[in-house]
């Protein structure tokens, strides 16, 4: 036996004796996940690998990708090299899952080129087998600016997939990475991602995210502040016209003068389930530590079940710390505004919905240019909140 | 024999309640098309609630009544049809529109009024072009246009904002509510130009006003005076000026246009 399948049992004897996610889990009680098997393929008769798996955009100066095969011992050494062990936490089975199914990984390094400005990256991702567990590595070295656009979309020609996903992103001191994820599986896909990302001194992070309902669809992202004065903003828009989406963002402050920000807007509808989850942790010592969390809920029709849950636990007196959760419907005032200009109730709801996923998008990642902007104004938007959220006609008279 | 057209608005015994309140106990008044009418009254005489009746306000509940607006019923159409049919309102506080930039609010209802027209789409270039020219004129600032709708504008920025509005989308009839509150001179003046101009391409304007100096440069056809939810007295500019002189006395008995 290799150290590559060495390591994958023991990930497997891991989750046998430790068992899976407990269903009273604090973090999975408001949606467990499906069981182990699911996300577990039988290494044995695992069937070739089909299709792309990680595709990077256009070549940019300053980044080294590497493709691995992670059952090849010597590239799964290379790959895994500096990321920490699965631990105990209550998503550490998601962990050994992926340590026990990972067949491959893609792992960049981006180094700074700050007479060229910022290095913009899309990376895309497509299934390769029914169950896998992708794996992402991203360097970004001390003073870099990066861009990254990483997308994961639906795609009807082939089948459903089960993706338990881990990504490992790491900013040097003083490094800088705007990231926008899309996540948009098919209805019937069981996905899980979960993002590890750990910012040195002076780094600042920030991590823009458009997400859809599946059967079951997971987002965590656990981050980490661990040099003074760095910054991280996550923004989440859940669109959910159907199917259910647990947005689970933890951040954990660890040192001086660093600002968290976390912002979520589910907008769902029908029989839709999501639960947004933010926990931000200040440690002792944080002195100057500036948290904010606000997580919105809309119902826009139907019986949608919105789950918001902000959550601090402050360990140091010196800071400034605010949270809130609000429920509510769509401005009136602005609904009605448009509709004297001219449009019609499902055009009006569509643009109004648009306008607040797009500020949601803009206040994380900033009005931008270049990659970020040509996303943000080439429609997908629309096109997600037409597909997902089928605004009705609800004609109104005086 | 000659023929004279009807009135292009014609208002009947409105009554509209808000809530458990009746606001408006009978309205009656017409305007002619290309014709401006002053409509004075004090504080919670129901001149907003006239217009936002008319745009077709959800919160806003007609209790009886009717008003055609070119011979159609706007009281059975919902907001969109309303506007498309050429009624504009501009608003008293125009609302935020988070996120929605300026210029594509503007294009959608422009095309979206274009389209019940049966008249082709702009699209973003040639609305952009336009729309600038106009703001210009109108000493809105051009940046506004890329901004989200109202969001951070000064008062006068909103106010100059729903005139850009009035101006691409020329309709039939505009209500004016209190369009003068907030703005500075030039703005007064970009007011009664761009008037004067849609009047004399045929819109009809209703327009709210406390202050005697906007009324006197817009030279209305008919000034009322709405008292307690009915029109109480129909002048020309005199009764603006007694308005202006002392106050909104209230009058023994209430008359119709």
């Amino acid at each position: 036996m290799d150290s590559a399948q060495a390591d994958i049992l023991a990930a497997r004897e891991h989750l046998r004796d430790q068992g899976w996610i407990a269903r009273r889990s604090e973090a999975f009680h408001h949606l467990p996940p499906p069981a182990l098997p699911d996300w577990l393929a039988l290494h044995d008769d695992a069937p070739p690998l089909d299709g792309p798996g990680w595709t990077l955009g256009q070549g940019a100066s300053g980044v080294q990708a590497r493709w691995l095969d992670a059952l090849d011992p010597a590239q799964r050494a290379e790959l895994l090299a500096g990321l920490p062990r699965p631990g105990e936490g209550e998503a550490a089975p998601f962990a050994w899952a992926h340590r026990a199914l990972c067949r491959e990984g893609l792992r960049l390094h981006v180094a700074a080129t700050p007479q060229r400005g910022p290095v913009c990256l899309q990376l895309h991702h497509r299934p390769r087998t029914r169950a896998e567990a992708p794996l992402l590595v991203l360097d970004i070295a001390p003073g870099a600016h990066c861009v990254l656009i990483e997308t994961h979309e639906a795609d009807a020609t082939r089948p459903a997939v089960a993706q338990n996903l881990h990504a490992h992103i790491r900013l040097g001191q003083g490094a800088r990475l705007q990231h926008l994820r899309i996540a948009t599986p098919r209805a019937d896909d069981r996905v899980a991602h979960h993002l590890h990302v750990e910012l040195a001194a002076g780094a600042d992070y920030a991590q823009a995210l458009a997400a859809t309902g599946s059967s079951y669809h997971l987002q965590r992202s656990h981050i980490t502040l661990q040099g003074a004065g760095a910054s991280a903003r996550q923004a989440a828009l859940l669109l959910l016209g159907g199917g259910q989406i647990d947005q689970q963002t933890y951040t954990d402050l660890q040192a001086a003068q660093c600002i968290s920000q976390v912002e979520t807007l589910a907008l769902a509808q029908g029989r839709a389930h999501a639960v947004a989850n933010a926990r931000t942790r200040i440690a002792p010592g944080s002195d100057g530590a500036n948290v904010r969390q606000r997580l919105t809920g809309v119902p826009l029709a139907g019986h949608p079940r919105l789950i918001l849950r902000p959550h601090l636990e402050i360990l140091h007196d010196d800071v400034q710390a605010a949270h809130g959760a609000t429920w509510g419907a769509l401005p009136e005032g602005a609904l009605f505004y448009a509709r004297q200009r001219g449009l019609d109730e499902a055009a009006a709801r569509a643009l109004i919905i648009e306008g607040m996923a797009n500020a949601l998008l803009e206040r994380c990642l900033g009005p931008g240019d270049g990659l970020l902007a040509q996303w943000l104004h080439s429609g997908w938007l629309a096109r997600a909140i037409a597909q997902q959220l089928h605004p009705r006609e609800e004609a109104r008279h005086g | 024999m000659t023929h004279t057209p009807p009135p292009l608005l014609q208002v009947r015994d409105l009554r509209v309640r808000i809530g458990e309140r009746t606001v408006l106990q009978s309205v009656c008044l017409d305007v002619p098309a290309g014709a401006l009418v002053v409509l004075m009254g004090a504080n919670g005489s129901g001149k907003s609630t006239l217009g936002m009746a008319l745009a077709g306000h959800s919160s806003y509940q007609v209790g009886g009544g009717q008003a055609l607006l070119g011979g159609q019923d706007l009281l059975v159409l919902p907001a969109h049809e309303r506007a498309r049919a050429g009624l504009f309102v501009s608003f008293q506080s125009p609302p935020d529109v988070p996120g929605v930039k300026n210029n594509l609010f503007i294009r959608t209802a422009l095309n979206a009024v274009h389209e019940a027209r049966g008249q082709p789409p702009l699209d973003a270039f040639d609305f952009l072009a336009g729309a600038k020219q106009t703001a210009k004129e109108l000493g809105l600032p051009e940046a506004l246009l890329g901004r989200p709708v109202n969001e951070g504008f000064s008062g006068g920025e909103r106010k100059r904002n729903e005139l850009l509005q009035l101006a691409l989308l020329q309709p039939r009839l505009a209500l004016l509510d209190e369009i003068d509150s907030g703005m500075d001179v030039d703005g007064v003046r970009a007011v009664v130009a761009l008037v004067q101009r849609l009047r004399a391409q045929g819109t009809a304007f209703i327009v709210v006003s406390h202050y005697l100096t906007m009324i006197e440069q817009l030279q209305p056809d008919a000034v009322l005076r709405l008292d307690q939810g009915r029109i109480a007295e129909t002048g020309d500019m005199e009764l603006a000026r007694r308005i202006a002189r002392t106050g909104f006395v209230r009058q023994p008995q209430a008359a119709e246009v």
